[in-house]
């Protein structure tokens, strides 16, 4: 289900038309329950059950990977990843990267490769020059290199590679934030992959990108990049001093929510638009964390939040969704990034 | 409440638009063109949304282009006998 804004096609529900409810999207049912989702500034990839990828929206720079630097409305398969097994996509401003499972060499196992395409005048896509790519193009400096995820920010990308490694993660693209993580000094552009500092030996699960921002979770949850509302920048990976497990994290704009192993829901900066501020717990979404309700709040002027309407909320609220599929055995997972979310249902 | 501060040098110049842009987080971009940094206006708006930036710059540095632009060509240094 699609909402909020629609003018780059990014809701691929055919039309330019922000959306204040969220809207069932019948033409991806064809591919099969939608594994993953990611949005960027504004076009989404998805990736299907059988590592085939979807992208829709906005496409002027070639971050949909169709060849062409035109948006669509309507999702279409990337024909230049066929043959590979997609494990890992993610959707930066105007750009996008993909990870396969294994090269089309079968005997060779786990071996990641990376893709990136869209606009690569930061360096983002780590192709060492600073060109735009209409298709998605393996990055050669990780050929040996298997790689495990990507996250694409604004104007950087960072990669996380496989298997216990000394050095898991790299940066390429845009820096002065010190969002790449990989100099104390401000390094502005760098268009070949380098190590992140300040990681080594740390087994990593997760890494993030959003705006200037970056994040890495090994339990516990490093930050690096631009300064929370105002907080200074980080040139490298610093240790957050939150004093609890955390199990997710969900970069924003402008803030960070955290979800502690026990269940609750924590958020870091932003305190504009109704988002909260302060690592604080958030106050009422404790209270339904196993009834798989979807609950939104912030910045709601493209009716992004589903409300039904453009107000921004201070305090969390219950998203009605479509009845058909508000069913007892489906998960929900919400996917926000700008002015555009997605909910996907998948039934257990 | 101005969204962000941006640095001029940090937007990208948008050939389309004749104007520099800055990503909005509703998608699309804020936008000052060089006209309105002559006349020394610092906000950048987004046409799609409310939201607006502060654009951080040397007024003088967009002046003295403005007015070179504007100057008749230097006279030629006319070769005597």
């Amino acid at each position: 289900m699609g909402l909020g804004a629609g003018t780059d096609g990014q809701l691929t529900t055919g039309s330019l038309q922000d959306e204040l409810s969220p809207r069932f999207i019948r033409s991806l049912s064809a591919y099969g329950p939608i594994v993953s989702l990611s949005c960027g500034g504004a076009h989404v990839i998805a990736l299907t059950p059988g590592g085939r990828v979807l992208t829709w929206g906005r496409g002027t720079s070639g971050q949909l990977g169709h060849g062409e630097s035109v948006s669509t409305s309507q999702a279409h398969i990337v024909k230049e990843l066929e043959g590979f097994v997609i494990t890992h996509v993610s959707a930066g401003w105007n750009h996008s990267g993909f990870v396969s499972a294994n090269q089309t060499d079968c005997f060779s196992s786990e071996t990641g490769a990376i893709f990136t395409c869209g606009d690569g005048s930061f360096g983002q896509l780590g192709h060492d020059d600073s060109s735009s790519q209409l298709y998605p193009r393996q990055v050669s400096y990780f050929a040996s290199k298997p790689v495990q995820q990507v996250a694409c920010g604004m104007r950087h990308t960072l990669l996380l590679l496989a298997g216990n490694v000394e050095k898991p993660a790299y940066g390429f693209g845009s820096g002065k934030r010190g969002q790449r993580g990989i100099s104390t000094d401000k390094v502005k552009l760098t268009s070949l992959p380098q190590i992140t500092l300040g990681l080594e030996k740390i087994k990593i699960s997760s890494i993030h990108a959003k705006g200037d921002h970056s994040s890495a979770l090994s339990g516990s949850l490093y930050t690096w990049g631009r300064g929370f509302c105002g907080a200074l920048d980080t040139y490298i990976p610093c240790l957050s001093d939150v004093d609890f497990p955390i199990s997710k994290v969900a970069l924003g704009w402008n803030h960070a929510l955290l979800l502690s192993r026990q269940g609750y829901l924590f958020m870091l900066g932003g305190d504009c638009h109704g988002v909260l501020s302060d690592p604080q717990q958030t106050p009422s979404t404790a209270d339904i964390r196993d009834s798989g309700s979807i609950m939104t709040w912030g910045w709601g002027e493209h009716g992004q939040l589903g409300l039904g309407n453009t107000i921004d909320q201070t305090a969390p609220q219950v998203v009605g969704l479509h009845p058909n599929s508000a069913c007892a055995n489906a998960t929900p997972r919400l996917y926000c990034v700008s002015g555009f979310s997605f909910v996907l249902i998948t039934r257990i | 409440m101005s969204y962000d501060d941006v640095e001029i040098e940090d937007m990208e110049w948008n050939q389309e638009l004749q104007a520099f842009t800055y990503p909005c987080p509703c998608g699309d971009l804020f936008q000052i063109t060089k006209e309105d940094l002559r006349l020394g206006e610092e906000i950048a708006r987004c046409p799609s949304c409310s939201l607006y930036l502060t654009v951080i710059y040397n007024m003088e540095d967009f002046q003295e282009k403005s007015n070179k632009k504007a100057e008749p060509p230097k006279p030629q240094p006319v070769a005597v006998a």
